[in-house]
């Protein structure tokens, strides 16, 4: 994939160019190119340059991450304009909103409770998801059936059913989807996949993935506690099963409860099994078995492992380690074993066996070539006027969520597990095929819509 | 813990504290052996979870074949009336891994009650079998604007091609809530005709 980038006229083909602001196309593309259910697509994506042509979003949860997304995007000015900013915390939302009101200079800019008011604001073309894992299936379902684009934080979905209806409904609607697994537009994890890929380290003999854990200990037992004035607990829920307010069970921290995320599997581990199955070239597949052993909390809040060990096995023989070391303390790694030597890559530093790998590594014009991204929202920017795959796209971050998922799955039920990666259904396990959805709370589902 | 929305770090209990607080009197309360089963009737919220730790394992390490002898012990603990909610939605969610049709007669008076419908869906829409999906047909009549909704996605999940003329008519009754009929015309979608 070869984007072109940002300020680019040849991004706009002659046809689409001359669509006036007001006038809007629609389209569905399925997965075999037809045209069916109407969506919007507004004109401003196809050219550049007048204020009505920047690319307008909405960003849909805004605590840490999304405050961080919020900081880059507010450098993107001339071609980016954020219009809504949603979360069900008042404080968070209104503080964002006047951030970006003030730095625009306008009032162009709302706070919203409700996602689905956002999503229903037609001059927005995109949003970013940045909510606890258990709303983003149902933020960005909502979203894509409004003729949304999407940038949706890691994790994709918090389970394999979810996952599967995102990736489907986008098709379905033709939507631009990038996943918040943002090393792949790192020079060095794109270097490091062709790299690999051209039998760079020889056979190649196994992948191990080093994730910290941050899980604190907040107790064995803990206390219902009022809600914060201005938090809709409810709303912030959503889908969730029900439990009271706790400070510990709310941001941040939902990460660690398992009816919220799958705790540092998902959330550290996305990134480096991200990589791993993109040098194994498994963006639109997966491991064939799995085993995996976790310490899990016998009491408490917080539900998700302590300790991860999980082996994946792919169909050539690769297997995939991914382990909690607390040695990496925070710089999560992936490494390369290979008859050559190996590789140890991650976002803050590269080493290797020897020298000289590191440099074959990053030299250019390799005989295996992949897509490639410099930025990953320009990435998403420039995709979203093309119409062409993000550098994330929604298959491949379904795949990489389902890979954290199995792992997940596979510490739970403590055996190993054969999987079916075309099927994405396990082998001779009605429980763990169980698992791969969870029903979701009142009034909330996978079709859940407005008349 | 202060009710505060602030992100400063909050005092973290000492283990040998929580030994004396909430749930463990679970453990006191006789001097027999504590049963996990029934201790998991009682569970509540924040409280001491070790003897749901303890079910949970035994569930997900169980052979199919001893499944019912699970699924027997799970509809007889739910059947307790000192059931708590947290105690439902836990036995719920273990049903959900190794329920069959024994468990719908069990599931379909807590489906009928608004208050329990979402732990009841829980285990209903993940058991196997028409059994599950006839209680969730049924209930769409006795559930009110939200819980239905909810019990429309459950149909949805299921693929049930049986619920299309329930959702077809739900669609289309304006006396329905947005959500209500949102969300069957968006089923419909999902669901085949057969």
């Amino acid at each position: 994939m070869n984007h072109p980038g940002l300020g680019s006229e040849s991004a706009a083909s002659p046809a689409v160019a001359t669509l006036s602001r007001r006038r809007f196309l629609h389209v569905s593309s399925t997965a075999t190119a037809a045209f069916a259910a109407p969506q919007v697509i507004t004109s401003r994506l196809f050219g550049q340059g007048a204020p009505s042509n920047r690319i307008t979003l909405g960003l849909i949860g805004a605590g840490n991450i999304g405050v961080a997304h919020l900081d880059t995007l507010l450098g993107y000015q001339d071609t980016v304009r954020v219009l809504g900013v949603c979360d069900v915390d008042r404080e968070r939302r209104e503080s964002a909103a006047v951030r970006i009101n003030h730095e625009y200079g306008s009032n162009d800019c709302r706070p919203y409770a409700d996602f689905r008011e956002l999503n229903r604001r037609r001059e927005i073309d995109a949003v970013l998801i940045c909510t606890p894992d258990h709303w983003h299936a149902l933020t960005a379902l909502d979203a894509i059936r409004q003729g949304k684009d999407l940038y949706v934080e890691k994790p994709l979905t918090l389970t394999i059913a979810e996952g599967r209806a995102l990736v489907d409904e986008a098709r379905k609607y033709g939507r631009v989807v990038q996943h918040g697994t943002w090393q792949r537009s790192m020079k060095r994890f794109h270097d490091l996949v062709e790299f690999v890929r051209d039998g760079g380290l020889g056979k190649l003999h196994y992948v191990e993935c080093l994730i910290g854990a941050n899980n604190r200990h907040v107790g064995a037992t803990w206390q219902p506690e009022a809600v914060p004035e201005g938090l809709d607990w409810d709303m912030w829920l959503g889908p969730a099963p029900w439990r009271p307010y706790t400070f510990y069970g709310c941001h941040y921290n939902f990460r660690f409860i398992a009816e919220n995320a799958s705790g540092q599997m998902t959330n550290l581990g996305a990134h480096c099994l991200d990589i791993g199955q993109w040098v194994l070239d498994m963006d639109r597949s997966g491991p064939v078995e799995i085993e995996g052993h976790g310490d899990y909390p016998t009491s408490g809040l917080f539900t998700t492992p302590t300790r991860i060990d999980v082996t994946f096995r792919y169909a050539s023989g690769v297997p995939m380690y991914c382990r909690t070391d607390l040695t990496v303390n925070g710089n999560n790694t992936s490494r390369f074993f290979g008859e050559r030597g190996w590789l140890d890559i991650g976002y803050s530093k590269m080493s290797a066996s020897d020298p000289n790998l590191l440099r074959a590594m990053q030299a250019p014009n390799k005989r295996v070539q992949v897509p490639s991204s410099k930025n990953h929202y320009e990435d998403f920017f420039a995709a979203m006027r093309t119409r062409q795959r993000t550098i994330a796209d929604a298959e491949t971050a379904h795949r990489t969520t389902t890979i954290c998922n199995l792992g997940q799955i596979a510490m739970a039920l403590g055996r190993k597990l054969r999987w079916n990666p075309e099927r994405e259904e396990f082998v001779g396990d009605e429980m763990a095929n169980r698992l791969r959805s969870r029903p979701m709370r009142a009034p909330w589902s996978l079709v859940h819509d407005l008349a | 813990m202060a009710a505060s929305k602030s992100t400063s770090p909050q005092p973290i209990q000492p283990l040998d504290a929580e030994r004396s607080v909430r749930g463990a009197s679970h453990l006191n309360r006789t001097a027999q052996t504590p049963d996990p089963w029934k201790l998991c009737a009682t569970l509540e919220y924040g409280s001491d979870r070790t003897f749901a730790t303890t079910v949970e394992k035994l569930v997900t390490q169980t052979a199919p074949r001893d499944w019912p002898k699970i699924e027997e012990q799970l509809i007889g603990t739910l059947a307790l009336p000192e059931c708590t909610e947290a105690g439902r939605a836990f036995l719920c969610r273990m049903l959900a891994l190794v329920g069959s049709a024994k468990s719908v007669p069990a599931l379909t008076t807590l489906i009928r009650n608004p208050k329990t419908a979402d732990a009841a869906r829980t285990a209903l829409e993940i058991i196997p079998g028409p059994e599950a999906g006839a209680a969730l047909r049924d209930a769409l009549a006795s559930l009110p604007g939200n819980a239905k909704a909810g019990l429309i996605g459950s149909l949805a999940a299921r693929r049930d091609a049986a619920a299309r003329p329930a959702l077809t008519s739900l669609k289309n009754q304006t006396a329905e809530s947005a959500i209500v009929r949102g969300t069957a015309a968006r089923a419909l979608e999902t669901i085949p005709l057969s």
